[in-house]
């Protein structure tokens, strides 16, 4: 397609991230340089998730059947995402109720700059159409309410004040949001869904647990101000 | 705000350039996903003829094609390719297209050309004929039918029917919700092959006696192909039967004169010709070759030359001339013996006489090569008329040729071969091609196998192909010292030029129009324009509600 198609793709994925920076408060605290760093923060978690997945889990052969066992494998090791963002905002965001926004947002935007722009650049320039592109847009904003929504979780996991009620809650969210790509997988083998429902159902299963996350938040955050 | 954070960012990678490089962009390699797929469709594209022959141009000069694609009924094709079923086209169709400047077109041939109803096949030989007619600035592609192909098809011609919506607004929408297809043709531009070299293969079985003092006869078969694609032209009946016939008859003959007791006082000279379609260029050159080559000559004291061209079916021999042979030449014992032994095997043998029309680029059979330089020559073949033929068809495949009634005419014309040798006169019936002579069925199928296999077009034919090479192989090792002889046309006054771009590769790409784009410009613009007033009335209400969430530390 066009130059003016790859500016369409871009739009829907980077505008979200700027409007969320900048309408949620963020600016007033000058937190740029700390989104930043969230986001170096996440290129290194990367690095070393690759480089314990290049040395433990063999490539195996890309036969058609669907490898549950070592997709389970892998997604145990996006639990050190977990780790990272926690790291982030322990050590990172000194303070501030919105550290998990800043670390959500830094996270997420790191990811999608390296994992979008260039197949944006690619392919949304190239000759061909194809919707993918656009519907990869569209899955960054779903990426960025799931990194907030991680951070969030994370957060409130590591509460003292937590409710013993809701600690269950949280670390199954955790779980889930953490085997998330298997959910999909298991979504694509038994319904079949094709592309655009695949990408709603991800959208409603991101939008669901976030609704959840933000009435435990704000049931939390009422009762403590304070993070140590 | 926003430019002072970015400015922070500057100011660290000025700091630690270098390791801030060092840092990120590996991670940026690996972490990117690789490839993303472009699913473009890839098909391989036949292009026109495209060749000079004594300085006139002939068939389609253009190659490169890079716009959208259009169905043949579509109002404007003006810079627009387009997509066509072979029963579509017609010549006033491509004139047509010429006027309006359409960018090119690709014809869509059936999976199998053969198995089309005579009125199709009359119309792709009509079409051919009138194709070739004219210079053509417009690239012409074929290409088979797959179901792809016949998917996009489809498409392109539903796109255009939405042309013809009753509203404006139905047509804008229409077409903003169409796909269109790029299709694209990249690479090289066609250019002419200067030191293009042909190959002309003869060889000699040589009689019984003082060699100089024998009669000589002279065998000789081109074997090239044409078609309007020189990348389909298969060439079974034209000419590949001719090269079988050529071949198996100098198999026989290399085993009856290698015993002395069946050693006829008969000099035998064998040609495979090339460019026999352009005018018989290959014929042309290698008589001048042997005319000027002095005393030692080949064509010295040849009494009749016999051209062999499409044989492969049909019930007649006919046996063209242009002149009638006098009587008791030898010309006139051939046609004597042809007759006599086609009314053996039950099949017609007549002498159908043409002259020469020197006015034609393309002289209409081969031995009018030969009948030009006054050495008396006839053709042999099935057809009747060099005109309206498959001769120079892409119609001509392997389908086209009865393998029974080939080995049938190849064991007719080494009877009349072997009665002339020997000196028997029509009365005298002996069967000589027999028993461990006989002509081996088998072999004729598998040598039509291997050379219908692939185009044989002459611009393809190169002197290191391998076909070319184990035509050679087979000849000589029938007949021990055949020759290859090479022909290149001539620097300043070229008798022909052949362009390569025989085949190319098609990328057809799935697109939207322009105002799609916009469309969805807008759309987006809206998505975004109602997120940003659903973040902003959300937070300014956390804002108010949480007085000490915006106390600054």
């Amino acid at each position: 397609m066009t130059f003016f198609h790859f500016i369409n793709c871009v739009a829907v994925s980077y505008v979200p991230y700027v409007l969320i920076y900048r309408t949620s408060g963020l600016q007033e605290y000058s937190v740029f340089w700390k989104c930043v760093q969230a986001g170096a923060a996440y290129l290194f978690t990367q690095l070393c998730k690759m480089l314990v997945l290049a040395t433990f889990f063999p490539v195996y052969d890309s036969s058609s059947s669907f490898d549950f066992v070592g997709e389970l494998m892998k997604c145990t090791i996006d639990i050190a995402d977990l780790v990272g963002l926690h790291l982030v905002m322990t050590k990172l965001v000194a303070k501030g109720q919105m550290k998990f926004l800043v670390a959500g947002l830094g996270w997420a935007g790191a990811e999608l700059l390296v994992t979008r722009f260039i197949p944006l650049w690619v392919g949304a320039r190239g000759v061909e159409f194809d919707w993918k592109y656009m519907q990869m847009s569209f899955e960054s904003n779903i990426n960025l309410i799931h990194n907030v929504i991680v951070a969030t979780l994370v957060w409130l996991y590591s509460r003292y004040y937590l409710h013993k009620a809701l600690l269950p809650l949280v670390v199954g969210f955790l779980f889930l949001s953490v085997y998330r790509p298997i959910v999909i997988q298991i979504l694509i083998q038994c319904f079949s869904l094709g592309s655009w429902s695949l990408l709603l159902s991800k959208a409603l299963f991101t939008l669901s647990i976030g609704l959840i996350t933000l009435e435990i938040y704000l049931t939390q955050s009422t009762e403590s101000n304070s993070y140590h | 705000m926003f430019v002072h954070d970015a400015g922070a960012v500057i100011e660290m990678f000025k700091n630690s350039f270098p390791y801030s490089l060092i840092y990120f962009i590996p991670l940026l390699v690996i972490i990117a996903p690789t490839n993303p797929v472009s699913a473009a469709q890839e098909f391989a594209v036949y292009r026109m003829q495209h060749f000079d022959l004594q300085n006139t141009v002939y068939g389609s000069r253009g190659a490169l094609v890079n716009v959208e694609a259009r169905s043949i009924d579509a109002r404007m094709l003006t810079r627009r390719c387009v997509l066509a079923k072979l029963a579509e086209v017609t010549a006033e169709k491509i004139r047509d297209m010429l006027t309006q400047n359409a960018a090119g077109i690709m014809i869509i041939l059936p999976a199998k050309l053969w198995e089309m109803g005579k009125e199709d096949q009359d119309h792709l030989l009509n079409l051919e004929k009138e194709l070739m007619s004219e210079e053509i600035s417009m690239p012409i592609y074929f290409t088979t039918t797959t179901e792809e192909i016949e998917k996009i098809y489809n498409d392109v011609k539903v796109a255009v029917n939405s042309d013809q919506s009753p509203s404006a607004a139905e047509a804008i929408i229409k077409s903003a919700s169409a796909n269109g297809y790029q299709i694209v043709i990249n690479g090289a531009n066609v250019r002419a092959m200067n030191d293009y070299q042909l190959t002309n293969i003869h060889a000699k079985l040589t009689g019984n006696g003082v060699e100089e003092q024998l009669p000589t006869i002279a065998l000789v078969a081109h074997y090239d192909s044409t078609g309007i694609a020189p990348g389909l032209a298969k060439g079974a009946d034209s000419n590949a039967s001719g090269v079988i016939a050529l071949l198996e008859i100098a198999r026989l003959f290399s085993k009856l004169y290698s015993s002395s007791r069946t050693h006829a006082k008969l000099n035998i000279v064998f040609l495979l010709s090339s460019a026999g379609k352009f005018s018989y260029q290959g014929t042309k050159r290698w008589i001048e070759e042997q005319l000027e080559s002095g005393e030692n000559t080949l064509l010295q004291d040849v009494s009749v030359v016999l051209c062999i061209d499409s044989i492969g079916k049909g019930n007649a021999i006919n046996m063209h001339v242009s002149k009638p042979p006098k009587e008791f030449s030898s010309a006139h014992a051939i046609l004597n013996l042809l007759e006599s032994v086609s009314a053996e095997n039950g099949i017609q043998a007549t002498m159908i006489h043409k002259k020469i029309n020197l006015a034609n680029e393309f002289l209409a059979w081969e031995h009018e090569r030969f009948s030009i330089r006054r050495i008396p020559a006839v053709t042999l073949s099935a057809y009747e008329t060099h005109k309206g033929s498959l001769r120079q068809s892409i119609l001509d495949t392997r389908e086209n040729v009865d393998v029974s009634v080939l080995s049938r005419n190849i064991r007719i014309l080494a009877e009349v071969l072997g009665r002339y040798a020997y000196g028997l006169t029509p009365k005298n019936n002996t069967e000589i091609i027999r028993d461990s002579l006989k002509v081996d069925e088998e072999l004729v199928s598998s040598w039509l196998s291997v050379l219908t296999n692939e185009s044989r077009a002459a611009q393809i034919l190169h002197h290191k192909h391998h076909l070319v090479h184990s035509l050679y192989y087979t000849l000589n090792k029938y007949l021990k010292d055949a020759k290859k002889t090479y022909i290149k046309a001539d620097k300043r006054d070229p008798e022909f030029i052949f362009y390569d771009g025989h085949e190319y590769v098609v990328n057809i790409y799935s697109i939207k129009p322009a105002v799609f784009d916009l469309f969805l410009a807008v759309a987006i613009a809206g998505y975004l324009g109602a997120l940003y007033l659903f973040l902003a009335v959300k937070f300014q209400h956390r804002i108010q509600d949480n007085a000490p969430y915006i106390t600054k530390h």
